[in-house]
């Protein structure tokens, strides 16, 4: 079978109104009472043990939040969140704590083996031969990390991978260090909120001069009603080492809408390079627009050394409202930020995604590669910044941002800013906004192709460009989510 | 509603000079009625500040310090001297003459809209109370202070032969506000300039400038704008348009000196099959300050717009690009395109830029572009290795950069003129 015949075959026995991961979980948890207070702030971090210090430093984010009221900006629109209505911790019984796989309620091995995210290590521990990639996992469940594979390995090359909670006991000085030093806790509402109720995430630490021996991932996972969910990531990459991070996040299909407002912080020093994929598949609401996930997060990396790298690569096709502008601080002369996205929306998604490129180094350059699709009644709009200090001598970018609309009932707007204050700056921007052309469309469908076999081909086309820059683990898998995500919207 | 409190010094001198002038302004008792509302307005929305997104990089409130009192008449002008050494005799035997905010040299085909008010056509009343002036506050400042202004309307089918040329003087110190109102009857052909310029030397002036032109089916317009100001002076421009269908729109927007500039333009096509293709060139120095921000608004059908924006700053100068493109649901077939290009000459020149695309129909081909760079060595390499001085060669850089966007202008005197006065400005 021709391999476009074969995804478009693989897609079809999905239903596009059977979001594949919208099953629950049936498990027993303890939640923090509804409603968001001081108090709830305190139950949480006694819940995690955590240190004095952190409880304050949660406190003050929950009074900058109080004092902070929702941006509006975006191309976005939603009734009102009410925050007092929200559990802001759900954890399941049995979890705090587990020492091993076997430690961990069989109930939840079951559901990740059922999203497809290899928890299992043992085969490979054992010494059998296995031709699957080997991904590190740490799975996150509602408000807490439920395991982290891999970290004995790890550990040995002295990675440290863990969840953040583990990470605030056992290396408590590394995370105090850096916790809040990209993305303060006023930086803005939503990181405020998470700064004072985040219950858990990962934590990534690479020493000097290492190669993280594999990939790392987590995979995020929201389960109970009325939960939001407010995950913290943090990864130090120490002077020449390199790590390529995954996250995946999907959620059960609900009418009611779910909150996740996410924090990340990255940080690379001299010569080091992260690379931090996403594939964001929260649900999406229904095909009239009901329930799904919004999706508030906050994500910025800091090229801290000189000839650091931090690269993004985002594929967003879930959420029925995506807030999300991943960016980079390019403080280190000779650093680099990258930037690779595909959003695709559907239904009544609503997408207002983007990055920022502020270069404050010398000689610092980055590359914004986005590819918006919109179909249905969806709204995709694409928001960046690229910025140049005044001392950023010799600042590059370039940026190309390209919209496909697909139906005339969808909107896809390009809102970039570009501030250039040197003159030695040097800032390339296009960008283009089309439909698929009924002349492409003929003549693959005169080459004996179906009007969404042709659809396919041509998006897959589009799209190429970013889905050259995701790890071959995600690649697949990305390329599936595309056509699942358009499916039903041509004509 | 939020009702934000006056905090500006200059917010309130503007509330007082309105109090002090409201007598004196021209117009019968609803153009009265349209003044105390829109200063009502703007007394609820102050001078807008970054924090409005369309001026988040003319901050008004910080910049607008001080007000300068408000002219209402009395001053005197020819047109040759104020329009200045490059446009030729022709053009200032055309040219009606606005100083100190009032009429002073007529020409035939155009009034004085301070001489109709008391007698208005419905359609200049009609313009005068358009709602669409009263979203943003320097245009609201505009409806509540203008003093005079051109009133133009061109029969159906006419064809105006030579340029229709209005310039506004004003001496030193004073603020002025001129209203002009333009109709373009279907078929009918014209080129309109507008000239704001100070001669070397002025002091501070504050001035502001609001064009509405209604084009009617069919019609061909050609809209140019130079204004040049000096370090301390102000100049509020806004160019409202509406197309009918089948219009070609070229307006062209030269912007040049120390001062602070805006060119406001919002067009809307109403009619299928029309045509707007903008060109601007600024030249910046010193701590001067050009923004340009245009909303097009395609409503219709099949319709074309094209942008080129370009800009040379040296000094400590500053240039603003904002263009936003909409795209309605129903306006299918538009093909849009967007270029923005600035040359920075000097280490401390700035640039922001925001082009931006709206779009709500699929079968559309939209596009931007911009760019912010110095002067590529490697060009000005290529000229001195074939013996050309650097300097000239950056010269003949500079200006065959600026040239592509005045080359835009059809008409040759125009174009000539303007390209003398890009010269003066480069050298100077």
């Amino acid at each position: 079978m021709p391999a476009v015949q074969e995804t478009v075959a693989q897609v079809k026995k999905i239903d596009v109104d059977q979001y594949k991961y919208g099953f629950e979980t049936d498990i027993e948890m303890v939640k923090a009472p509804k409603g968001l207070n001081e108090d709830i702030v305190r139950f949480i971090s006694e819940k995690k043990a955590e240190p004095a210090w952190m409880l304050e430093w949660r406190l003050d984010a929950y009074r900058r939040w109080r004092a902070m009221t929702e941006p509006t900006w975006a191309k976005i629109s939603y009734p009102k969140i009410d925050f007092e209505d929200l559990y802001y911790y759900a954890a399941p019984k049995n979890s705090e704590g587990p020492k091993s796989l076997a430690d961990v309620d069989p109930e939840l091995l079951k559901m990740y083996e059922r999203l497809g995210v290899p928890l299992q290590e043992q085969e490979i521990l054992a010494g059998v031969k296995s031709d699957k990639p080997r991904v590190a996992v740490d799975a996150v469940f509602d408000s807490v990390s439920v395991v982290t594979t891999f970290k004995d390995e790890l550990a040995k090359a002295g990675v440290i991978f863990c969840s953040i909670s583990e990470a605030l006991r056992e290396h408590g000085d590394l995370v105090r260090k850096y916790l809040g030093s990209v993305v303060p806790q006023s930086d803005n509402y939503y990181a405020a909120l998470n700064s004072a109720v985040f219950s858990d995430g990962s934590f990534v630490y690479v020493p000097e001069g290492v190669r993280c021996p594999m990939e790392l991932s987590t995979y995020f996972r929201i389960n109970e009603r009325e939960t939001g969910q407010f995950e913290r990531t943090l990864i130090i990459a120490e002077k020449g080492s390199y790590v390529s991070y995954l996250e995946g996040c999907t959620a059960p299909m609900r009418d009611e809408n779910q909150l996740h407002a996410a924090v990340v912080e990255l940080i690379a020093l001299d010569d080091a390079e992260i690379k931090y994929s996403t594939v964001q598949n929260w649900y999406p609401g229904d095909k009239n627009g009901k329930g799904g996930i919004y999706n508030f997060v906050t994500k910025r990396g800091d090229c801290r050394g000189r000839n650091s790298k931090i690269s993004w690569t985002q594929v967003e096709t879930g959420s029925a409202i995506t807030w999300k502008y991943p960016s980079c601080i390019l403080r280190g002369d000779n650093s680099r930020g990258e930037f690779y996205s595909i959003a695709v929306s559907n239904g009544y998604q609503q997408v207002d995604s983007g990055t920022k490129m502020i270069h404050l180094g010398k000689n610092t350059s980055s590359r914004i590669i986005s590819k918006g699709i919109a179909a249905g009644y969806s709204q995709n709009t694409y928001r960046g910044l690229v910025s140049a200090h005044r001392k950023a001598t010799g600042a590059r970018n370039f940026t190309a941002c390209d919209s496909l609309l697909i139906g005339d009932k969808c909107g896809a707007h390009t809102v970039p800013y570009i501030e250039a204050k040197n003159s030695s700056a040097h800032f390339e921007h296009e960008a283009t906004t089309s439909k698929i052309s009924d002349d492409m469309l003929f003549y693959c469908q005169q080459r004996g192709l179906s009007e969404e076999e042709a659809v396919a081909l041509v998006v897959n086309g589009f799209v190429r460009d970013v889905l050259q820059q995701l790890p071959m683990e995600f690649l697949a898998e990305t390329q599936k989510l595309i056509g699942i995500s358009l499916e039903g919207s041509v004509g | 509603m939020t009702v934000q409190m006056l905090s500006t010094k200059a917010e309130q001198a503007i509330l007082a000079s309105f109090e002090a002038n409201a007598a004196k302004l021209p117009g019968g008792a609803a153009v009265a009625a349209l003044r105390r509302a829109a200063i009502g307005a703007f007394a609820s929305k102050g001078l807008p500040s970054r924090r409005v997104e369309e001026f988040k990089y003319t901050d008004l409130k910080a910049n607008v310090k001080d007000v300068l009192p408000l002219a209402t008449g009395g001053g005197t002008g020819d047109a040759a001297t104020s329009l200045g050494a490059h446009f030729g005799p022709e053009f200032a035997a055309n040219a009606v003459v606005f100083a100190d905010g009032r009429g002073v040299a007529a020409k035939a085909g155009v009034t004085c809209l301070a001489d109709t008010l008391g007698n208005a056509p419905d359609w200049v009343a009609a313009a005068l109370a358009d709602a669409e002036l009263s979203a943003s506050s320097d245009l609201l400042l505009n409806t509540a202070l203008f003093s005079d202004g051109a009133v133009i309307d061109i029969a159906a089918g006419a064809e105006v032969a030579e340029p229709i040329v209005i310039v506004a003087t004003a001496t030193d110190n004073a603020m002025t506000a001129l209203r002009h109102v333009i109709r373009v009857g279907a078929g009918a052909k014209a080129t309109i300039v507008e000239i704001e310029r100070a001669p070397e030397g002025s002091g501070a002036r504050q001035s502001s400038a609001l064009t509405q032109i209604a084009i009617g089916d069919g019609a061909e317009v050609v809209h140019i704008k130079v204004v040049e100001t000096h370090k301390g002076s102000l100049h509020l421009s806004h160019w409202q348009v509406n197309l009918g269908a089948n219009v070609t729109y070229k307006p062209f927007q030269m912007t040049l000196g120390e001062g602070l500039a805006r060119n406001g333009l919002n067009v809307l096509f109403n009619g299928q099959h029309s045509t707007f293709d903008y060109g601007a060139a600024s030249i910046v120095h010193g701590t001067g300050h050009a923004d340009s921000s245009l909303i097009v608004d395609h409503k219709v059908p099949h319709c074309t717009s094209r942008e080129l924006f370009k800009t040379v700053l040296d000094g400590q100068a500053r240039a603003v690009f904002q263009g936003r493109v909409i795209v309605r649901p129903n306006a299918q077939k538009t093909d849009g395109k967007q270029m923005a290009q600035a040359l920075m000459l000097s280490p401390d020149a700035e640039f922001d830029s925001k082009p931006e695309l709206e779009i709500y129909a699929d079968d559309v081909v939209c596009g931007h572009g911009s760019t912010a760079a110095e002067i590529d060595p490697d060009l000005v390499f290529y000229c001195t290795s074939r013996g050309i001085p650097t300097a000239v060669a950056r010269g003949l850089l500079i200006e065959s950069f600026i040239g592509e966007a005045i080359d835009k202008v059809e008409h040759e005197g125009l174009r000539e003129a303007l390209g003398g006065i890009a010269r003066d400005s480069l050298t100077a």
